[in-house]
């Protein structure tokens, strides 16, 4: 998985957003805390700089607890819920573009979870702006796989509409 | 929102005040230029680094950004 190219294989969602992208992208800096997501318990920035091109890169750790079903947390033989992510994202204020990349940087032997979303000014409205979120998740070494991948897919995706 | 590291939420808070006023502000306006919060955010830092290493975090050390020209400043 590569920062650079953050992602992948759509499964894409587009979301439009009743708002002009200088706001959506405010509020989505200050994103954390967000009462519809109340699995985020933490986050830290740990970098952030301005790069040659005038766009703004900023590393953030997240802390977030999964709310896993109590029967999901049995099988996958952890009591620890407590996942931390690492987000990359650029902001571009001139071609008015926000690129989000994360993945799990713990759990990392059970599950990978991959999420890329972008924001950018719908191209029909300038007062809307477009979400963008595509997530590649791999369930490794479980039977039941296939249904904790469309569990999370389900979570990722509903929160994404809030 | 806290920070990760608990005694590092106070310094996290007031990071984050300088920079979404300097962000909506500054930098979406155009101005990129000058960055306002640097103190505070080495000291955001310098807690923040010391509680990853505690809490044995596995981030590594960030070295991202191979498509930027300006290499960012290193906080430790």
């Amino acid at each position: 998985y590569k920062w650079r190219d953050c992602l992948l294989t759509p499964d894409d969602y587009v979301f439009p957003t009743s708002h002009p992208w200088d706001t959506v992208i405010k509020a989505a800096m200050r994103k954390y805390p967000n009462p519809m997501n109340p699995c985020v318990v933490g986050v830290d920035v740990l970098e952030r700089s301005v790069d040659g091109r005038g766009r703004l890169h900023s590393h953030r750790l997240l802390s977030t607890e999964w709310g896993l079903p109590g029967f999901v947390k049995a099988i996958l033989g952890t009591s620890r819920t407590l996942t931390y992510i690492k987000e990359h994202s650029v902001v571009d204020p001139v071609e008015k573009k926000m690129e989000l990349c994360s993945t799990n940087i713990t759990l990392t032997n059970l599950v990978s979870v991959n999420e890329r979303l972008v924001y950018t000014p719908h191209p029909e409205d300038p007062e809307m702006t477009v979400l963008t979120q595509e997530a590649i998740i791999t369930v490794k070494g479980i039977s039941l796989g296939s249904y904790l991948e469309s569990l999370m897919a389900n979570t990722i995706s509903s929160n994404a509409k809030k | 929102m806290n920070s990760v590291g608990e005694a590092c939420t106070d310094m996290k808070r007031e990071y984050d005040q300088c920079f979404n006023r300097w962000f909506a502000e500054k930098f979406l306006k155009g101005d990129g230029s000058g960055d306002p919060c640097t103190d505070l955010f080495k000291r955001y830092q310098q807690c923040v680094q010391k509680a990853i290493k505690e809490k044995e975090i596995p981030i590594e050390g960030l070295e991202f950004m191979g498509h930027s020209k300006e290499k960012p400043e290193s906080s430790s």
